[in-house]
C-alpha cells in the first residue's frame, strides 16, 4: 500500500511551502518589535550605561544573519545561542518542552478521554434529568477562564488546606529517586493540570455531545441496536465513532497552541513551559530564543496538521480528498 | 456506566493519596535555606553572566567575595580585614585576610586582587569602573596599594564593596568572559560554592564552602525557587524568605514568620521630556510637581503602603539627605497661577490653551520592576486625574516595558512613569540619574545637561574624596536638582519581606542597600556566624 499517493504528495508539497514561509515569518517577526535586548537588559538595571558603552554592547547584538544564512544554519542543527542564557537555543527548548507536553498533553488528554465519555453518556440520555443538569453547567463552566478557576484552585487547595504546593514542577534539588519522584511531579502538576482540565473539559463534552446526536437516529444505529448488540458497544463501537473525526480535529488544533495555551496557568502556578520561556524572552528581546520558540512552534503545527489529513483516512473512509 | 464511575473513583483515589501520602520530606541533617522570587532566572552567578539587575548580582555575590562588604550598620572586613586611605599619594591600601582562599584551595592574595583591576580595564564588568585607578601594586603576598590616577570619591562603595575578585590562575587564560562556560569559571572566595542554575525552572543550587574564611556558612545547602504566590510558599514552609507585598504582613505575621522592612530605597519618578516645550521651562516643570499630590497616589493606589518622596532624588533615608531640599505641597491654585505666566489661557472647559491649541500631554505607563518583582503600573490614572483637574489634558498610554523604555531612550515621549533602586547607595547615583555623561544608556536617567551649576557640582562630588565636604556638596546638588526637576519623584513603596525564623537565620535589609544599592535582604552576612 503506497503511503501517499499523487493527490497527497502534492498536499505534503503545499506544507513544504507553508512550512518555508512559516520559517521566513519568524526570521523577520521577532526583528520588528520595538526595542532591542540592550536596551530591554540595560535600560532600567543598577548598572547605567554611558552611550559609548551602550554602542559598544549593541554591536555586539545586532548582526541579524541574512535569511540564507539563517536556513542553513537551521537545517545544519546550528540553531544558536540565546542572547540572555548563553545557551544553546536547542538545549532551552528541550529543557522546557517536557514540562509543557506534560501539563498540556496531559490536560488535553484528560479532558478528551473524559469530555468524550460524558458527552456521548449525555447524548445518549438526550432529554432525560441527568442531561439537562449536564449541560447547564458544562456551558457556565466553558465560560469561565483559566485564571479564574487557577487561583480559586490555589486559594483552596494550597492556601487554606495546604494540599498542594503553590509554585514549582518539583521540589528543587531534593534529590529524590524513581517512585518518590514521580510522585513530587505529581504533587506539583496536580493543581495546573486540574485547572486546565477544568478549562478544557466542556468544550469536549459538548462537542462529543453535539455530533452523537446527530448520529442517534441514523439508520446503522438502529440495524446494530437490532442485531442485540450489547449497549456499550452500541454506543461506542458504532455511533460515537463517527462522532470521532471532529474530536480529533479539535484535538489536533488545540495542540497546535501548546505553546502559549498554558502561559496563563504556568504563569499563575509559576510552572515552566515554553509559554512561560517564550514570554520571557519576548520581555528581553532575546531574539535567537524568540525565533527558535516560534519556529519550534509553527513546525510543530505544521506537522501535527499533516499528521490529521493522514489520520482522517483511517479513521473514516469514506473522506476522499478533493479530486 | 458504572466502569467510567469506578474508574474515576481510582483516579480519585490517586490524587488523594499522591497529595497526602508521599510528600517529600528534606533529609534529616541536611540543613537547608529557601528562597523564593517571582521571576526566577537572573542569569549564571559569575561577573560576566549574571543579569544587570539587583538579584543577578546577589546571586553572584554568593560565589565571588569583594574586599569590604556591608552589613546593616555599615562596611564590615571581608577579603579585606582592613584598608586606609593615603591622600597625598591617592592611594587605598588593602591589608588581606591571610585565611581567604579560593573554592579549589588555593590561596587568595593580593596578586588576585591586582589582576582583577587590570583584568576589569581590558573586560568591563559594568558594575563599577576602574578607569579612575592607575595601577595596583602588589607589596606583599596579603598587601596591595591602589593608586587613583584622579581622585574618585566613590572608590571604596565601587572597587571596595562591589567589585568582585576573579582568580589570577584561572582567568589569567580567558579571553572571551562571556563565552568562557567552564566549571572554573564560578570558582570564587565566596561562602557559597555555585552547583547547579536550572533555566527551565528559575531555580539555583549553592552549597556551603566549609572552609570559608570567616567561618563555615549556616546552611549547607542554599536554594533558589521561583514562585509568583510568596504568601501561599511561606505560610506552606516551602520557602524561608520572599519577598511580600504590605497586605501579606499580617496573616504572615499570625504563622510566625518575621516581617522586615527595608528603609526607602526604591522610589517612582515621573520622567520628563525638557528637550520638548512648554516642558522645557523649568517654570512648567515646577508647575507639574505643583499639580501632583503625592499622597494622593500613595492612598488610591497603594492603600496607603508608600511614603511621600524627596524631590532632591536621594533617598530620605540616605545617610548625606539634604533635609532643606525644596518641595512642592499639593498646590492646584499655584500650580494653574504658574502655567498662565508662560501665556497660557485657561478655555471656557477649564483646560490651558496656546494660540488656540489645547495644552495636552501624554504619558507613558507600563509594568515597572520594583525589587526583582515586575508590578503593573496604577499611578497613570491618578496623574491623569490630577493634571486634568489642573487644566492639562493628559493622554495615558500603557506600553510593553521594553517599547516604553526604547522611546523615552529615543526622546520620543513627553512623560513617563518608571522607577529605580540604588537611591540609598553612593551618591554616585546623582550623577547616573541625571547627566548623560554618566546615565544617557539608562531609562531612568534624566539625561539633563541645561544646568551649568548642577553640572559643575555633579563633577565636584565624585572628585571630593574628604566625606564631610562631598556631603556639603550633595546638599547643594539635592537642592538644585529639586529646583530645576528634571525629573519629579514621586514616592518610595514600602518594601517588605518575611522570613521564617526557625531556620536560625536573621536576615536583614542592608543600610544604603546591597552593594550599589540593591533594595533586597539577600545579604550574605545573615548565612555567616
Amino acid at each position: 500500500m503506497k503511503i501517499l499517493d499523487g493527490k497527497q504528495s502534492g498536499l505534503v508539497w503545499a506544507y513544504f511551502v507553508a512550512g518555508l514561509l512559516m520559517v521566513y515569518l519568524s526570521y523577520s517577526l521577532p526583528g520588528l518589535l520595538p526595542g532591542d535586548f540592550v536596551t530591554a537588559m540595560y535600560a532600567g538595571s543598577h548598572v547605567a550605561l554611558n552611550a559609548d558603552q551602550e554602542a559598544e554592547l549593541r554591536a555586539q547584538y545586532t548582526e541579524q544573519t541574512g535569511f540564507g544564512r539563517y536556513l542553513f544554519d537551521l537545517v545544519t542543527l546550528k540553531w544558536g545561542y540565546s542572547y540572555a542564557f548563553l545557551a544553546p537555543i536547542s538545549e532551552l527548548i528541550l529543557e522546557t518542552l517536557p514540562w509543557t507536553l506534560l501539563l498540556m498533553g496531559g490536560a488535553h488528554l484528560i479532558s478528551m478521554f473524559f469530555g468524550f465519555i460524558a458527552g456521548v453518556e449525555a447524548a445518549w440520555r438526550r432529554g432525560s434529568l441527568l442531561e439537562k443538569a449536564c449541560v447547564g453547567p458544562m456551558t457556565l463552566l466553558e465560560g469561565v477562564p483559566e485564571i479564574c478557576g487557577g487561583v480559586l484552585f490555589l486559594l483552596v487547595f494550597a492556601l487554606y488546606l495546604g494540599w498542594f504546593p503553590a509554585a514549582g514542577a518539583e521540589t528543587a534539588y531534593a534529590e529524590q529517586s524513581g517512585l518518590e519522584w514521580v510522585a513530587d511531579v505529581g504533587h506539583h502538576l496536580a493543581l495546573p493540570l486540574a485547572t486546565l482540565v477544568l478549562a478544557y473539559l466542556p468544550g469536549n463534552f459538548l462537542l462529543a455531545r453535539a455530533s452523537v446526536v446527530l448520529v442517534r437516529q441514523a439508520q446503522f444505529v438502529q440495524t446494530a441496536r437490532a442485531k442485540g448488540l450489547p449497549p456499550w458497544r452500541v454506543r461506542y463501537v458504532h455511533a460515537a465513532r463517527n462522532a470521532l473525526l471532529p474530536m480529533v480535529t479539535r484535538f489536533g488544533l488545540r495542540l497546535a497552541f501548546m505553546v502559549t495555551g498554558a502561559l496563563v496557568v504556568e504563569t499563575i502556578h509559576s510552572y515552566p513551559g515554553l509559554g512561560t520561556l517564550l514570554f520571557k524572552a519576548i520581555a528581553m528581546r532575546d531574539l535567537p530564543l524568540i525565533q527558535g520558540i516560534v519556529l519550534f512552534s509553527s513546525l510543530t503545527v505544521l506537522m501535527i496538521n499533516l499528521g490529521l489529513e493522514s489520520l482522517y483516512r483511517r479513521l473514516d473512509p469514506r473522506v476522499k480528498h478533493a479530486s | 456506566m458504572k466502569r467510567t464511575l469506578i474508574g474515576l473513583f481510582f483516579i480519585l483515589l490517586a490524587v488523594w493519596i499522591s497529595a497526602v501520602g508521599f510528600r517529600p520530606v528534606a533529609e534529616a541533617g541536611v540543613r537547608e535555606i529557601r528562597i523564593a522570587d517571582g521571576k526566577g532566572d537572573w542569569g549564571y552567578p559569575n561577573p560576566y553572566r549574571h543579569y544587570p539587575r539587583g538579584p543577578g548580582y546577589v546571586r553572584m555575590s554568593l560565589v565571588f567575595d569583594t574586599l569590604i562588604w556591608k552589613d546593616q550598620k555599615g562596611y564590615v572586613p571581608a577579603l579585606a580585614e582592613s584598608w586606609s586611605y593615603d591622600p597625598a599619594s591617592m592611594a587605598f591600601t588593602f591589608k588581606l585576610d591571610p585565611r581567604a582562599k579560593w573554592h579549589d584551595q588555593t590561596t587568595l592574595t593580593a596578586e588576585d586582587v591586582a589582576f582583577s583591576i587590570d583584568y576589569f580595564k581590558k573586560h568591563p564588568y559594568r558594575w563599577i569602573s576602574v578607569d579612575h585607578v592607575d595601577r595596583a601594586v602588589v607589596k606583599d603576598a596579603q598587601t596591595v596599594v591602589i593608586h587613583l590616577a584622579r581622585p574618585y570619591s566613590p572608590f571604596l562603595s565601587d572597587i571596595g564593596g562591589t567589585m568582585p575578585i576573579l582568580p589570577r590562575h584561572i582567568w589569567s587564560r580567558v579571553d572571551d568572559p562571556k563565552n568562557f562556560n567552564d566549571p572554573q569559571a564560578f570558582i570564587g572566595s565566596g561562602p557559597y560554592m555555585f552547583k547547579d542554575f536550572n533555566k527551565a525552572q528559575g531555580t539555583y543550587l549553592y552549597e556551603a564552602f566549609p572552609d570559608y574564611y570567616l567561618g563555615r556558612p549556616k546552611a549547607d545547602r542554599l536554594i533558589y525557587v521561583r514562585s509568583g504566590k510568596p504568601l501561599v510558599s511561606l505560610s506552606q514552609g516551602q520557602v524561608d524568605l520572599a519577598n511580600i507585598q504590605p497586605d501579606m504582613a499580617e496573616p504572615l505575621k499570625k504563622k510566625g514568620l518575621v516581617i522586615i522592612r527595608d528603609e526607602r530605597g526604591w522610589s517612582k519618578k515621573l520622567m520628563i521630556n525638557h528637550k520638548k516645550a512648554p516642558l522645557d521651562q523649568k517654570v512648567f516643570r515646577q508647575a507639574l510637581a505643583f499639580a501632583i499630590s503625592q499622597r494622593e497616589i500613595i492612598d488610591k493606589a497603594h492603600r496607603g503602603f508608600a511614603t511621600p518622596a524627596s524631590y532632591g532624588l536621594l533617598s530620605i533615608d540616605h545617610e548625606m539627605y539634604n533635609p532643606r531640599t525644596p518641595t512642592y505641597a499639593f498646590d492646584p491654585a499655584k500650580s494653574r497661577e504658574l502655567i498662565a505666566s508662560l501665556g497660557f489661557e485657561r478655555g471656557p472647559d477649564g483646560t490651558f490653551r496656546k494660540e488656540g491649541r489645547p495644552l495636552k500631554l501624554e504619558v507613558l505607563a507600563s509594568n515597572v520592576t520594583v525589587a526583582g518583582e515586575s508590578v503593573a503600573d496604577r499611578d497613570g490614572e491618578i496623574i491623569k486625574k490630577q493634571l486634568g483637574e489642573v487644566g492639562i489634558e493628559v493622554d495615558l498610554v500603557h506600553l510593553e516595558q521594553a517599547t516604553t523604555d526604547s522611546r523615552v531612550k529615543s526622546w520620543n515621549f513627553d512623560l513617563a512613569i518608571s522607577g529605580h533602586g540604588g537611591i540609598g547607595g553612593d551618591p554616585r547615583i546623582l550623577n547616573e540619574m541625571i547627566a548623560s555623561q554618566y546615565g544617557a544608556g539608562s531609562v531612568n536617567s534624566a539625561r539633563y545637561d541645561a544646568d551649568p551649576r548642577l553640572n559643575e557640582l555633579l563633577e565636584a562630588q565624585m572628585a571630593e574624596m574628604d566625606p564631610a565636604r562631598r556631603k556639603e556638596i550633595v546638599f547643594e546638588i539635592q537642592k538644585v536638582y529639586a529646583e530645576d526637576l528634571p525629573a519629579v519623584s514621586l514616592y518610595y513603596p514600602d518594601n517588605l519581606s518575611a522570613y521564617n525564623p526557625k531556620k536560625g537565620v536573621v536576615w536583614f535589609y542592608t543600610r544604603g542597600g546591597i552593594s550599589k544599592g540593591i533594595p533586597i535582604p539577600q545579604n550574605k552576612m545573615s548565612l555567616i556566624k
